[in-house]
């Protein structure tokens, strides 16, 4: 059976938009865990979105 | 070679040297030789990941498999990479901390048995000194390379300048020579990028030209029938178990996280490394590329990156980009060195000796790393007959990574694994994968169907076996209010 290349790139794009599901089920509380500053920048999940939207662009282009 | 080249050369060596030495002076126990006297910050933790990770697997020999295979080699840090380091940063470090153990032994221990613990360090421990040696043959490659120096005196050298930081210094040396070398390394790979699209008429021009001659060169995934890297293999091994299991199982990255000043600066400094990680195939594939569009004459691939150093990069910048390369190799070797040696002073010594004295932990730990060193210079020699540097790594990791995160995964996520289930997984989970290696599988597909081989067994056997004792309320990971 012929398995298309860009099932590939469908695949890793499905992928990433779970993990970013998942990661804003963690409650915020694990989050901040040792530590008392808890602004809006050191929220990781923060960091994790624009992670996989970067990578998203990546698979969507290449 | 070029004095302004060998005046950088020398003054980076000194300059690692020095950092080491004194860093060596706030060392007084085991502690701060092996997690730094959890003292590090989240953008060391995230930079010192970085330098461990870019190593002699993924420089040298990475620009040598971009210039056989094109941009695809980009997964083994995009696909291959990013999901896995998310997940380390927001469910395994959290729950390694929670745990307060110095190793991922130590907590394979914990949920599972001092048998599991032993044997996991065992093994992490061989492929560990192998890893070392082949990063001291690549050094030693590119010494040959750029300097013309026989390949026994490039690892001589390389050996004593590493081993004076970081038996003398421990971790914090290991971390903060990581953080300037990664520095060292963006600078150098930007330099190159620049340079390289300069040569070959901008970026339309150098993909054109990469195109024209090469049609899969550009293609995040190559077809389901390619000898090495088809694109299922790719998603099946390298996304679902070797990247995990390194990622979220490898103690030579994690030992710095677990060497953080607070949970939060760990997490982060995983999370800040998979953004620098999205980065680095301009560092490691772009180089390999750029010696394919411009017709590099080179006898094997691996010789990609230092073709470009060579002829490429003018006076100056050549002794930084060199220096670059030689970072990434020292940063994997000293990391290596260091973890192995918390493993068996900690993992294997602790729990076979009858009576281990921990207040000598700090004294055998500064002998093992010197020791774990001498092998891995007496190893490195026989390299150069095993094949790409790259494919080589992968192969032994695909042995055992996924049995290991068959474990890790199970162990974190679920309360059903027993002790004796992790370890006959173990047992049977290794040469299992040998077994299907030698029959000429590609170690991709080995890695996936030991992995799944591995859950099932865990599962299964673990159903008719005596569940831990142990309080797995500090040992598993469930965010959630329970019903």
């Amino acid at each position: 059976m012929e398995l298309p290349v860009i099932w590939a790139n469908y695949i890793s794009i499905s992928g990433f938009a779970f993990l970013a599901l998942l990661v804003w089920l963690i409650p915020k509380r694990l989050i901040f865990t040792g530590t008392k500053d808890t602004s809006r920048w050191r929220d990781i999940r923060v960091w994790a979105t624009a992670l996989i939207l970067l990578q998203l662009t990546v698979y969507l282009n290449l | 070679m070029h004095p302004l080249d060998f005046g950088i050369i020398v003054a980076y060596l000194a300059l690692i040297v020095f950092v080491g030495l004194r860093l060596s002076g706030k060392v007084k126990t085991a502690k701060d030789f092996f997690l730094a006297g959890r003292s590090l910050s989240w953008y060391v933790i995230g930079l010192s990941i970085i330098g461990t990770n870019i190593g002699a697997d993924s420089y040298v020999g990475a620009a040598g498999n971009a210039y056989k295979v094109g941009i695809a080699q980009a997964n083994f840090e995009w696909i291959g990479a990013i999901p896995a380091m998310i997940l380390a940063s927001l469910v395994f470090i959290p729950l390694y901390w929670k745990a307060r153990v110095y190793s991922i032994p130590e907590y394979l221990g914990q949920r599972y048995s001092q048998s599991v613990r032993v044997l996991a360090a065992g093994i992490t421990c061989i492929v560990a000194v192998f890893a070392i040696g082949v990063a001291l043959w690549a050094i030693a490659l590119t010494l040959q390379t750029y300097l013309g120096w026989p390949i026994w005196v490039g690892i001589m050298v390389t050996g004593t300048v590493v081993g004076l930081y970081s038996i003398a210094g421990g971790l914090a040396a290991v971390a903060f020579t990581d953080t300037l070398q990664v520095c060292i390394m963006f600078l150098g790979g930007l330099v190159i990028v620049g340079l390289g699209f300069s040569e070959a008429g901008g970026v339309s021009g150098f993909a054109a030209t990469l195109v024209q001659e090469n049609p899969t060169h550009l293609q995040a995934y190559l077809p389901a029938d390619h000898e090495e890297f088809p694109w299922p293999a790719v998603i099946l091994g390298l996304g679902i178990v070797l990247s995990p299991a390194y990622w979220c199982g490898g103690q030579a990255i994690l030992q710095r996280t677990l060497g953080a000043r607070s949970q939060w600066d760990a997490s982060a400094g995983m999370m800040f490394a998979a953004l620098g990680k999205s980065f680095v195939p301009l560092l490691v594939v772009f180089p390999g590329l750029l010696a394919l569009v411009m017709h590099a004459n080179i006898e094997y691939p691996d010789m990609a990156l230092p073709w470009v150093i060579k002829n490429v990069l003018p006076p100056g910048i050549s002794g930084l980009m060199f220096i670059a390369i030689i970072a990434a190799l020292q940063s994997t070797i000293d990391s290596g060195i260091n973890s192995t040696s918390l493993l068996i002073t900690r993992d294997i010594r602790h729990v076979l000796m009858k009576n281990p004295n921990p207040q000598s932990d700090l004294v055998v730990g500064r002998y093992l790393t010197l020791i774990i060193l001498l092998l891995a210079m007496c190893i490195a020699p026989l390299i150069s007959r095993m094949g790409g540097i790259y494919t080589f790594i992968q192969t032994i990791l695909s042995l055992f990574q996924g049995p290991m995160l068959a474990l890790l995964l199970l162990g974190a996520l679920t309360r059903r694994p027993t002790p004796r289930a992790g370890l006959i997984t173990l047992l049977t989970g290794v040469p299992l994968s040998a077994v299907i290696l030698a029959s000429g599988v590609n170690m991709l597909y080995v890695a996936f169907i030991s992995f799944v081989y591995s859950l099932a067994a865990l599962w299964i056997i673990s159903s008719f076996t005596t569940p831990t004792t142990a309080d797995l309320s500090k040992l598993t990971y469930f965010p959630w209010k329970r019903l």
